[in-house]
């Protein structure tokens, strides 16, 4: 005698609507609480019909396997409350990749869908390959693609996370790490530098980092060909630079390199001296996306993953550090938090002057602050020959330009190459509100009169 | 009563398959030989576990922040064990861990349908895969967090000699990825319904807690059988305060610039992440995509969003504003923080204390057959038998770390 399951629920959600918005006129609710219910279902049975076939499987050349294809999605129906219908897919679908240049109805076909032999390293599906775990399914229907699927070969599947072991900069600290350094000629050093050059994890290091990274780089010898140094599938830890000598990449589309006279797969590419490969393995474990295999004697340079994020780390570290410390003496910015002021040396820009350079010119309209990172410069007044005063690692100077728009009271003009730490009033603005509140905090009546004393020698 | 717990928490079986025998956890059942205050407090906590179910409802941010001994959840239970429960079915499987639908054992007939979630991680796996730092932010910060209306609950965490366990709130929808991938893409009130409410989850992880997410993705949103959304997986959460952390995680896609090029990150990720995510939402994938992850990672670095020309100005102004590099510039990040994501254009529409208060109608409302109803979840593979014994002397090492579950 019990009311089928199904008729209690849509009762129970009916009464939660109801209960919810308190209809004035409750048997058109209930009528249009049907309705839409009915609607939403048939959308959802529609769209299953649409998505669900098998054919839904390996839409795409997949780098990033994952354990969910597609075709397993929930299969039961979702009902919409409010008048949102989700959006069907329109036939004919202009949505192209987002990143190709331009959004015509077919970009990717032309870019993407061509086999992966351009011999340019890294061209090919994926190399460098993907992270962590469920690496059960390999993508199986390789050029197997379908109309519906997304035109630039989206891959469609749950992606898995990626994370690299734990970098830690407070036990740095303790444990004095140093980055091992590896001897090198100039030569080599020059080479070193030209091969990474086009790699974007290098390009952004600034002059010490880069000097660690090249350093840290360890020659390996390859005597002979044949020797295989990254297996397709295994997890990667190092990243090569070619020194000289020769190697060709294969991909087993199975996804791993197997046994057999054909389980390297299909050859993809060459790499000679200035080539470089396995850079995924910079940034976390991920399995290799190729094998790479000698073809004569060679000389490598590789470079770990570890080494490699903690030289970035180390250095990001104690740049960080450093700007907070001189913070800290900035009477201005006395009252930031440690929060506040993280942010700020987060902002910081670091700029670089040859000797000579004028950084504030006396009488123009201050716009930024900076502080003194390495270097030494010198503060010039108009009608003083002489230096009136002179800057030194950690010393600042601009900082009332966070104030107010009064022009610069001196010049200061670098006497060495100089590094300084720079943020504009606009940015500091953007991260902390206007610098007249923060100064208010500890003391009201600082604000009143701002104009100098002891602030800032470029304001008497 | 140490030792008692210790006993009762050291031998026995975590097998889901009783018929299956596991030599070395045969030997006794703890069922004949435990105390009665020991059962006693086991069924009161049960007891407990199951009325929770009847009045969960939204804290308000203070409340989640501010209480943690006396919130009813997000303790760590010395009495429950993995017996307690019934395996129903598998919902999901990460890396090292298995998300199962369990039951009360032994319920009483009026608990019988009260369902959960049980996470279970396997110590040996945790620790072969570098992950004992990460699991123990997961359980703290899920913890710290449990009440809020859009996160998934933990309502207790347990361990016990292999295993570590995190009971959380069932949350029957499935995840926002099915939805998605199945529709495609959302519209824009679809689209701005769910943005707005992990708008909401990252206020309060940023600003109540200080907590960075870092995996923000669609495969971690669920909705729950009101339509509403539950934030999953804090595998990657950590309190950063007003420290910048280092280590590389989260779904290539979504990583942000600073995260790639290891100069120190914080909350500022999820911003970035989030805009990733709107973006995905509205045109069904992310911004940045290649086959190769490492031409992903340069696009990212270089950071710029294209956007298909249906995209309305606003949500192209939202996407801009979080995907920015520099993130003295980024959206969520600036002076007000998510406050001027909360009062941009996009959102006009939203009243955010309706919202938080779950008085606003999920878009999409699972179709429920009942609360333990699992039809939209997918099917899982078995979970393999052999196992990698912990050893005593890994415990010895190791159970120090895991201490607080
Ligand atoms: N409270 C819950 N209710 C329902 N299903 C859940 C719940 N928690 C997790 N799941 C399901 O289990 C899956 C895996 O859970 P979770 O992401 O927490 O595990 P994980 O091992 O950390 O995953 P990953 O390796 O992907 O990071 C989720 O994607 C989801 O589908």
């Amino acid at each position: 005698m019990s009311l089928p399951p199904d008729y209690s629920n849509e009762i129970s959600a009916l009464n939660r609507e109801i209960l919810k918005q308190q209809p004035a006129d409750t048997l058109q609710f209930c009528a249009n609480f049907f309705l839409r219910r009915l609607e939403s279902q048939r959308a959802e049975f529609l769209l299953s019909q649409q998505h669900s076939s098998p054919k839904g499987r390996g839409i795409a050349e997949s780098s990033f396997p994952g354990s969910n294809p597609f075709g397993t999605s929930p299969s039961g129906g979702f009902a919409s409350s409010q008048m949102h219908r989700l959006e069907e897919e329109e036939e004919n679908d202009t949505i192209a990749s987002p990143t190709a240049s331009s959004f015509p109805p077919n970009a990717m076909d032309s870019s993407h869908n061509s086999p992966a032999s351009q011999g340019t390293f890294g061209n090919f599906a994926g190399f460098g390959g993907s992270s962590k775990g469920n690496r059960s399914q390999p993508p199986s229907a390789l050029g197997n693609l379908e109309p519906q699927s997304f035109p630039n070969n989206y891959n469609m599947n749950r992606r898995t996370s990626v994370s690299a072991e734990s970098l830690n900069p407070a036990s740095s600290a303790n444990d004095n790490w140093t980055p091992p350094y590896h001897q090198k000629s100039d030569d080599q050093q020059s080479r070193l530098k030209a091969a990474v050059s086009g790699n974007f994890l290098f390009s952004h290091l600034d002059d010490d980092q880069s000097a660690q990274v090249l350093g840290a780089l360890q020659e390996k010898p390859i005597p002979t060909k044949g020797i295989k140094v990254i297996q397709q599938g295994d997890v990667g830890d190092y990243f090569y630079v070619v020194e000289n000598g020769s190697f060709d990449i294969y991909v087993n589309s199975s996804g791993k390199l197997e046994a057999g006279p054909d389980g390297l797969g299909n050859k993809v590419g060459t790499v000679g001296p200035g080539g470089s490969f396995g850079e995924l393995a910079l940034m976390y474990n991920a399995p290799r996306a190729a094998t790479v295999v000698s073809t004569e004697q060679s000389t490598l340079w590789a470079l770990d993953r570890v080494t490699f994020r903690r030289i970035l780390m180390d250095s990001a570290f104690q740049r960080r550090r450093m700007y907070e410390g001189f913070l800290e003496e900035v009477p201005l910015l006395s009252s930031l938090t440690p929060y506040e002021r993280s942010k700020i040396a987060d902002a910081l820009e670091t700029k670089k002057f040859p000797s000579g350079t004028t950084i504030i010119r006396e009488g123009d309209v201050g716009e930024s602050f900076y502080i003194l990172e390495s270097g030494e410069a010198e503060v010039y007044k108009r009608g003083v020959d002489k230096a009136v005063k002179s800057y030194q690692k950690g010393d600042y100077f601009g900082e009332l330009a966070l104030l107010n728009d009064a022009p610069r009271a001196a010049s200061i003009i670098s006497t060495t190459e100089v590094k300084v730490a720079t943020l504009g009033k606009n940015g500091f603005q953007r991260l902390l509100g206007p610098v007249e509140g923060i100064m208010r905090r500890n003391d009201p009546s600082k604000s009143a009169h701002s104009d100098g004393d002891n602030v800032d020698p470029l304001a008497k | 009563m140490a030792a008692a717990v210790h006993k009762l928490l050291h031998p026995h079986s975590h097998g889901r398959n009783s018929s299956k025998s596991e030599p070395e956890q045969h030997s006794s059942s703890p069922h004949e030989r435990q105390d009665s205050a020991m059962d006693r407090a086991r069924e009161d906590e049960k007891r407990s576990l199951a009325q929770w179910e009847e009045h969960k409802r939204p804290l308000s941010p203070d409340k989640v922040a501010s209480d943690p001994e006396r919130k009813m959840v997000g303790h760590s239970s010395r009495v429950l064990r993995q017996d307690d429960f019934e395996l129903v079915k598998t919902l999901g499987t990460g890396t090292f861990a298995r998300v199962w639908l369990v039951r009360l054992s032994d319920a009483r007939e009026a608990d019988q349908d009260k369902v959960f979630a049980l996470k279970i991680l396997r110590k040996v796996d945790v620790i072969r895969l570098k992950q004992v730092e990460h699991v123990r932010n997961e359980r703290n910060v899920l913890a710290a967090v449990a009440g809020h209306p859009f996160i998934t609950t933990m309502v207790a965490s347990f361990q016990n000699h292999d295993s570590l366990y995190m009971l959380l709130d069932y949350c029957p929808g499935g995840e926002v990825f099915s939805y998605l991938r199945r529709a495609r893409r959302f519209n824009e009130p679809t689209s701005q319904f769910y943005a707005a409410e992990i708008v909401l989850i990252l206020e309060f992880l940023h600003e109540k807690e200080g907590v960075a997410y870092r995996d923000l993705k669609p495969e971690n949103i669920l909705i729950d059988a009101e339509g509403h959304l539950k934030l999953v997986d804090f595998g990657f959460a950590k309190k950063v305060e007003n420290r910048e952390t280092y280590t590389l995680c989260g779904t290539p896609e979504y990583l942000a610039p600073e995260v790639i090029r290891n100069t120190g990150h914080g909350t500022a990720v999820d911003w970035w992440a989030f805009g990733i995510l709107v973006y995905e939402f509205l045109v069904g994938q992310p911004p940045f995509w290649d086959q190769n992850p490492m031409k992903i990672y340069e696009q990212i670095v270089e950071g710029r969003v294209r956007f298909p020309t249906a995209m309305s100005a606003d949500a192209r102004d939202l996407i801009s504003g979080l995907c920015t590099v520099d993130t003295s510039k980024r959206l969520g990040n600036i002076q007000g923080g998510a406050g001027t994501v909360k009062s941009h254009a996009w959102f006009k529409d939203i009243d955010w204390d309706a919202l938080y208060n779950r008085r606003v109608n999920g878009p999409i409302v699972p179709h429920l057959r009942g609360p333990a109803d699992t039809r939209n979840f997918d099917e899982y593979e078995p979970e393999s038998d052999s196992r990698e014994p912990y050893s005593k002397d890994m415990a010895e090492k190791w159970d120090e770390y895991f201490k607080d579950f």
